[in-house]
């Protein structure tokens, strides 16, 4: 469903990702590992459309998308989170997850200048809809706070309402656990193993082991800019190169 | 409550004037003008923009009207609507590319280009050059010319109503919702993420705004049966984000409180020149300091720890993050 083809990027003098390659199947919960600087966030960028690739190519649905605006690949049903949680903060959560549902629902400014009755239908069936991704993630509890006023562990949550709103297909989560306690981790990854991945395929970046090992099918392993494993989460620990990479930067296990 | 006191206004605006005097129907019509000048700025400002540049557009809109009045013989009531029609072209040629900017970088490149405007009426003879254009005439209706104040007040009442009305309802559409989403650049980029074309959406906000300002800017000159490049200045600009500031961004109600409260003010103080500017300067710098939401929003000492959070963890969140 996704292919990466050969994606390199450079910064300058940099080279970010050279010739990174993979696949990534309908329904699979995907892992991008690394240790920090190598590249995880770039590739994650890249394939939500953050900025383009130097050289190769993003194919998702056998459509080459390399490059595309990220509110055009939305349109193509590609949602992501942001790894700084990006919230709108002064809106409530309900409204947050409202927005989500902006590809879904034409705009219809002059009806909704007049609130005809056929539009105050829609947006009821719009609250309803986000009403029950809040529910699904079980912070419908939440609904009028104001976001910017939520707990860590709710406001991670609330990122991925936004994004589920949106319908996607592929969703991207960059490290949707990061920050959070034990416990939170968990709930989240539980979400996101179950009810989630039921919905769309999921890409994560994360490099907290016991979340790879633990809820993820594959992981893919980038060590400065090139890829050097890709397989299932209990070769990790076996693959040598990975061990070196990993050594003395993050435990494993 | 609110349709209530709000019926009672609209009445009071519909069925006092003729009892008043010149004087006074001479403030209502200044008031009426500068409401909707405000709440159009309002809508840029609601998406995070600061612009020290609105005048540019209301004299975009002036000087269209005029000049097809004076020069070609079209009708005012016409001349209103391709004021708004010219201000709102500009306002999308330089939105396309100046609302890619952010922060001081935008409100700059406005202000600028209201500069450019300004320069361009004064320089050109055309244009009336620096002496502008006199003998601007007013619209007439059923072959009458609506030359008396107390006529014209219905003009820009009811110019200015359907402004308004259409300026509240936008931000209760979907559309006006999105745009909430585009404040900042960080917002700005989750929007994307989730579909929202951003730039698309700003620049139709931004010929909205401007759309209205030279509507009224239109009218405006036709009040004043004049336009010169004096008239819409810089000072008028700055004006309109001192009665937004200080009547406050949280709700609509916050920008029309301030220009009401200042343009009433404005014009008692008129006369005295310079103390105008004095008095909005320390109205601005207390109200800043005091209640930095504006007149709309409660004081700063009421607020402190008073507000209940939604959420009982909320205040803990709170404290974590400021820890």
């Amino acid at each position: 469903m996704l292919e990466i083809r050969g994606i390199t990027k450079q910064f300058g003098g940099l080279m970010a990702l050279q010739d990174v390659a993979f696949m990534v199947n309908r329904g699979e919960l995907v892992a991008l590992v690394g240790p920090n600087g190598a590249g995880k966030s770039t590739l994650f960028n890249i394939i939500a459309g953050a900025f383009p690739p130097t050289r190769g190519q993003i194919i998702f649905n056998g459509r080459d998308v390399t490059g595309l605006p990220s509110h055009d690949l939305a349109r193509l049903g590609v949602a992501r989170t942001f790894q700084q949680t990006t919230l709108f903060g002064e809106q409530t959560a309900l409204e947050n997850v409202l927005h989500g549902r902006h590809r879904h629902v034409p705009a219809r400014l002059l009806a909704g200048l007049l609130a005809t009755p056929s539009y105050r239908e829609e947006q009821r069936e719009v609250e309803r809809h986000a009403l029950g991704v809040l529910e699904l993630l079980g912070i419908a509890a939440y609904r009028d706070a104001i976001a910017a006023d939520l707990p860590l562990g709710i406001q991670k949550l609330l990122t991925v309402a936004i994004a589920l709103a949106t319908d996607p297909v592929l969703l991207l989560l960059d490290e949707p656990a990061a920050g959070l306690s034990h416990d939170e981790a968990t709930r989240m990854m539980n979400l996101v193993a179950s009810e989630i991945r039921q919905r769309c395929t999921v890409v994560l970046v994360e490099h907290n082991m016991r979340i790879v090992a633990g809820w993820c099918d594959r992981a893919i392993v980038l060590h400065f800019g090139q890829k050097i494993y890709d397989g299932t989460p209990d070769g990790l620990t076996r693959d040598q190169r990975v061990v070196d990479a990993y050594l003395g930067v993050a435990e494993l296990g | 409550m609110k349709r209530g006191l709000l019926g009672l206004v609209i009445s009071a605006l519909v069925l006092l004037p003729p009892l008043g005097e010149p004087y006074v129907l001479h403030v209502a019509i200044v008031v009426l003008i500068h409401v909707v000048y405000a709440q159009a700025l309002y809508v840029i400002m609601r998406m995070g923009y600061l612009s020290f540049g609105h005048a540019g557009y209301i004299a975009l809109g002036g000087y269209t009207s005029a000049l097809l009045a004076t020069k070609l013989g079209i009708s005012p009531w016409i001349g209103f609507l391709a004021g708004g029609i010219v201000a709102a072209l500009f306002a999308w040629a330089l939105g396309t590319v100046t609302l890619k900017l952010r922060g001081i970088y935008f409100s700059l490149s406005v202000f600028a280009f209201a500069e450019v405007v300004n320069a361009v009426f004064r320089a050109f003879e055309v244009f009336g050059g620096p002496a502008g254009i006199a003998a601007v005439p007013r619209p007439a209706l059923f072959g009458t010319q609506l030359t008396t104040h107390l006529q014209f007040y219905y003009v820009v009442l009811v110019v200015s109503l359907v402004s308004l009305f259409f300026l509240y309802r936008l931000q209760w559409t979907r559309f006006g919702c999105t745009l909430l989403a585009l404040r900042t650049r960080a917002t700005e980029a989750l929007a994307e993420s989730i579909g929202i074309n951003a730039a698309r959406h700003k620049t139709f906000a931004f010929v909205v705004s401007c759309f209205f300002c030279g509507v009224m800017g239109a009218v405006h000159v036709h009040y004043l049966r004049f336009v010169s490049p004096f008239v819409f200045t810089f000072f008028l600009s700055t004006d309109l984000l001192v009665y937004v500031m200080v009547g406050g961004l949280g709700s609509y109600w916050g920008p029309m409180l301030g220009t009401v409260l200042l343009t009433g003010l404005g014009e008692q103080l008129f006369a005295a020149g310079y103390y105008k500017s004095l008095v909005y300067a320390v109205v601005l710098l207390v109200v800043i300091l005091a209640l930095p939401g504006g007149l709309i929003s409660p004081p700063r000492i009421f607020r402190r720890g008073g507000r209940e959070p939604a959420v009982p963890e909320a205040a803990a969140a709170t404290a974590a993050r400021e820890r």
